[in-house]
């Protein structure tokens, strides 16, 4: 079967076939979606060309952020449902009391992971130590009378 | 930055490119690129002409001839015009992600 698009057949005579598309054709078939990007009128028909190339990597940007919230909202969700699970069976003991909702939010940086190890350790160690502090307050009672 | 060409001329300076305004212009005036291997006497002056749409568009069509007929190295000039034409709409096109599959190619000249 012939290529239907063939510049060499028919009667016609004609040597070139026109083109399926011209360049401004494409340019306005495009360029609402540039638009939708952030781009200005200006900006796609009369600047710098290669524009287009920097609003698009923003664009993969943008969304690969998006997608990393969604992410991170999911995770929000399941954590906060997950604590309140108890209260959702269905044969919960009277009383029963979800866990509390996350007292800071999850490390999502080096720094931050970091900082919140830092402040977990310090917690254990005081706790610790007040606990050290309590047996020897408790001991050195006894022998304070005798 | 996009491709450019520059020149001075009469002690002016003339930067020469397209955008993508020049280049649907020129399609509506008559312009047809791939008629550039049928036609090379009329459409190149017209591609070389409309290079000067975008910075210069009130530069008399006499002055165009007369800076076309003087400039040197033709053939190469004719391809730097072809790629600066080519590149509002190569920049619309992505490049396909380097994986399995995509071919790589060299050119021998």
């Amino acid at each position: 079967m012939s290529d239907p698009l063939s510049s060499t057949e028919g009667s016609g005579g004609v040597t070139a076939t026109a083109p399926l598309h011209s360049y401004g054709e494409k340019f306005e078939e495009l360029f609402p979606y540039y638009l939708s990007l952030g781009m200005t009128e200006e900006q796609y028909w009369d600047k710098d060309c290669r524009l287009v190339i920097f609003y698009r990597k923003a664009e993969e940007l943008r969304t690969s952020r998006k997608n990393q919230e969604m992410w991170l909202q999911g995770a929000y969700f399941y954590e906060a449902l997950s604590r309140v699970s108890p209260l959702l069976h269905a044969f919960a003991k009277k009383g029963t009391k979800p866990a509390p909702y996350l007292a800071e939010p999850f490390a999502i940086t080096e720094k931050q992971a970091e900082y919140q190890q830092e402040e977990k350790d310090k917690k254990t160690y005081d706790k610790g130590k007040a606990l050290i502090e309590g047996f020897m307050a408790k001991h050195n009672k006894k022998f304070e009378g005798k | 930055m996009s491709k450019q060409l520059t020149f001075t001329f009469e002690d002016k300076e003339y930067t020469l490119e397209y955008t993508r305004r020049t280049v649907a212009e020129m399609e509506k005036k008559g312009f047809i690129a791939s008629e550039i291997t049928e036609k090379p006497m009329s459409t190149l002056p017209a591609l070389f002409a409309g290079a000067f749409l975008a910075h210069h568009r009130f530069v008399k069509q006499d002055t165009i001839d007369t800076i076309y007929s003087k400039l040197t190295k033709k053939e190469e000039l004719i391809g730097k015009l072809a790629e600066m034409y080519n590149e509002p709409i190569m920049t619309l096109v992505e490049e396909p992600e380097e994986s399995k599959g995509n071919l790589n190619w060299t050119a021998t000249w």
